[in-house]
């Protein structure tokens, strides 16, 4: 699979959460000739179905989100726009930052800064909390009222481009990247036979509040599910012991988060395939929507499968293609024939 | 105007790199020129005769160059360690896209996850020492492939309209300037003009010193950017000047004391044609206007400048009508100085 090509699309398109519903139905179309079935459900999520034709077969959940972090409009000064954070935001990024305003059409914005002759040194080593800073769209206060509501969400005003030979890098790889992972699952099982019934799962409202997991996974009532999303990649600034190394391979989530048994699986599939891959010790919650999936309905047998992301939550995000498709293939490979180990919980 | 100013500011020409800027100029003003040349420090000089013989007697100028980094080290990880080429506050440099050297090899200035970033750590901006370049390169081997000890790196941004008569831009610094002229030198000049599209103003303003010396002009209008801060929340007297009112002209700034005379005419031409003006209301910034002055017996000087937002960003913001009036006056300002010899 292509994943510049597939991520170069998703990635482009703007979808905080909340406000999903290009993404979802771009998300959807992608996802059409690879299942059977595919709703966009109540909340936003795109749900696709892949039935294996065995009659009551244990049900498996794929799931990556499609929302973004971004940000809202929250009032006008001087014609300039006040905004507050949609999910995890890193207010360094923003000086001089470009924003795309989700207006009807969308507009540029600019993140203000304050030039050096009206700042001392102390306040140049000083990173700027986002309540101090104002988005410059270039109209006066009057217009900016009528033409930018209150409310209005925003995205980085940027799209997703190779980075060196490997390496991809935008915004919202955080978790499209995943999405696209989970296409790849899907292509690589074609033509297959399976012995569950595979639910791919585009939710929304990660980054606030896992919403769209949590309702979809009541529609879909899994007996297993995995929930595919980034974890910290390496950079020359982070902490060794925390991070995972771009192009290591895919990482594999231990903990009480993880079913222990599909994480065991995870890792012998990998041997199998003579495939690196990377083990994150997890000692509560992932960070990922695999945590509210566990407790869906009487509780779900989960697995937390993550691709290395440099600079997450940046509009530089950074992933290796390599990784992205090793991690397709563990995840196909742990797929086929995962029904017989379905325990019954009887 | 407009479509010269988004193509020149597409270019990338970061101070002592500046060939992309000045093949590109050259070639649009070689059809005009009287003569042309490009001297030892690499700034562009364009000699261009009109209707009174007058030789040397004006200079217009501007600098091609722009505000970028410089790589310093490749570390063994292949990241690219790098500094500041021009005077850039590093906070509009995290996390930014550069393009590197000939090649255009992309990278972006990278900074950790803020999840891993403790709650001290966050409130200060890391130091240009701990920034790094991420080419995507797998080692120092794989690094060296695509850059060297001393690549350049210009930042990145798509030239913009928006908003009520705005430019997005990177580098509006100074191709503004080299826009107005090269626009004036399709034209039929009242005078002999020279034009010096100058290398290495944010270094020093390095380039004006050769140019101002071979020239030798009795007098010389620098055009020019000039820092607006007409944020909310902003002290008024600490605006300085503000994109949409007119060009800049100066009285003084941090590096001049501008010639009082040639002030006044830049200001009465505006007042006398209805075309807004306003003036630096704060001493700061400096251009080659300062080392144009003190060149051999001296230089009477002037400049007039766009109010920029957001100057030595990757995103700078100004006024296209500002822009199309600093032609207007520049023009009506080489005809008073025609008309007085």
């Amino acid at each position: 699979m292509d994943h510049q090509e597939v991520l170069g699309r998703l990635c482009a398109l703007a979808g905080p959460g909340g406000f999903e519903g290009t993404v979802a139905r771009e998300a959807a179309r992608l996802l059409e000739p690879l299942v059977d079935r595919v709703q966009v459900d109540r909340m936003g999520s795109v749900v696709g179905l892949r039935s294996c034709g065995k009659e009551s077969a244990p049900k498996l959940l794929l799931d990556a989100h499609l929302d973004e972090i971004g940000f809202l409009v929250t009032g006008h000064e001087e014609g300039f726009l006040r905004i507050a954070p949609l999910g995890g935001v890193d207010p360094r990024m923003l000086p001089d930052r470009e924003l795309t305003i989700l207006t009807q059409p969308p507009m540029l914005g600019v993140v203000a800064c304050l030039p050096p002759h009206i700042q001392t040194r102390e306040d140049m080593d000083k990173s700027q909390p986002m309540k101090e800073m104002v988005v410059d769209v270039g109209l006066t206060q009057e217009e900016a009222q009528r033409l930018v509501p209150i409310g209005t969400p925003a995205v980085y005003r940027t799209g997703c481009a190779p980075l060196g030979e490997d390496l991809l890098c935008g915004k919202a790889l955080d978790d499209r990247a995943c999405f696209a992972i989970l296409l790849d699952t899907l292509e690589r099982l074609a033509g297959e036979e399976l012995d569950v019934d595979l639910y791919v799962l585009g939710s929304t409202q990660e980054e606030t509040h896992s919403t769209g997991a949590i309702t979809a996974a009541f529609g879909v009532m899994p007996d297993l599910c995995v929930a595919v999303d980034v974890t910290h990649g390496d950079s020359p600034d982070a902490p060794k012991d925390k991070t995972f190394k771009l192009g290591g391979g895919p990482v594999i989530g231990v903990g009480p988060n993880c079913t222990r048994w599909m994480s065991k699986r995870l890792e012998r599939k990998a041997k199998e395939l003579d495939m690196d891959c990377q083990i994150e010790v997890m000692a509560g919650h992932s960070g990922t929507n695999g945590w509210d999936l566990q407790i869906s309905r009487e509780g779900v047998a989960t697995a937390v499968l993550s691709l290395p992301l440099r600079y997450m939550h940046t509009p530089v995000e950074t992933a290796s293609r390599a990784d992205m498709t090793d991690c397709a293939r563990l995840l196909a490979q742990f797929i086929r024939d995962i029904g017989k180990e379905v325990p019954s919980y009887a | 105007m407009l479509e010269l100013v988004k193509e020149l500011c597409a270019l990338n020409g970061v101070s002592g790199a500046e060939e992309e800027v000045r093949d590109f100029i050259r070639a649009k003003a070689a059809p005009y020129a009287d003569s042309i040349r490009t001297d030892a420090l690499g700034n562009l000089i364009v000699y261009k005769k009109g209707k009174k013989p007058t030789g040397n007697k004006v200079l217009l100028a501007a600098h091609m160059d722009e505000v970028g980094v410089i790589v310093t080290k490749i570390t063994d990880e292949g990241f690219l360690k790098f500094d500041f080429v021009g005077g850039v506050d590093r906070r509009v440099a995290i996390g930014k896209p550069v393009v590197l050297g000939e090649k255009k090899v992309p990278g972006i200035i990278g900074l950790k996850a803020i999840h891993l970033v403790s709650r001290e750590e966050e409130k200060k901006v890391p130091k240009t020492d701990s920034l790094y370049i991420d080419i995507g390169a797998k080692d120092k081997e794989a690094a060296e492939q695509l850059v060297e000890l001393g690549t350049y790196g210009a930042f990145v941004g798509t030239p913009e309209e928006f908003g009520t008569g705005l430019l997005k831009a990177k580098a509006i610094d100074d191709r503004v300037g080299c826009a107005v002229m090269l626009e004036l030198l399709k034209e039929d000049l009242p005078l002999d003009v020279t034009f010096a599209f100058t290398a290495q103003e944010e270094v020093g303003t390095r380039g004006a010193f050769g140019a101002a010396f071979s020239v030798t002009p009795e007098v010389a209008l620098v055009l020019e950017t000039t820092t607006a801060a007409d944020l909310p929340g902003v002290e008024d007297h600490r605006k300085v000047c503000a994109p949409g009112k007119g060009p800049v002209i100066s009285y003084m700034d941090g590096g001049t004391i501008y010639d009082r005379e040639l002030f006044e005419t830049l200001r009465d031409l505006a007042e006398d044609n209805h075309i807004p003006w306003q003036t630096k209301e704060y001493i700061a910034g400096g251009n080659d206007a300062r080392t144009i002055q003190r060149s051999k017996k001296g230089i009477r000087v002037a400049a007039m400048s766009a109010a920029v937002r957001y100057l030595h960003a990757p995103a700078s913001v100004g006024s296209t009508a500002d822009f199309a009036d600093m032609l207007r006056l520049t023009r009506l300002f080489l005809d008073r100085m025609a008309e007085s010899c």
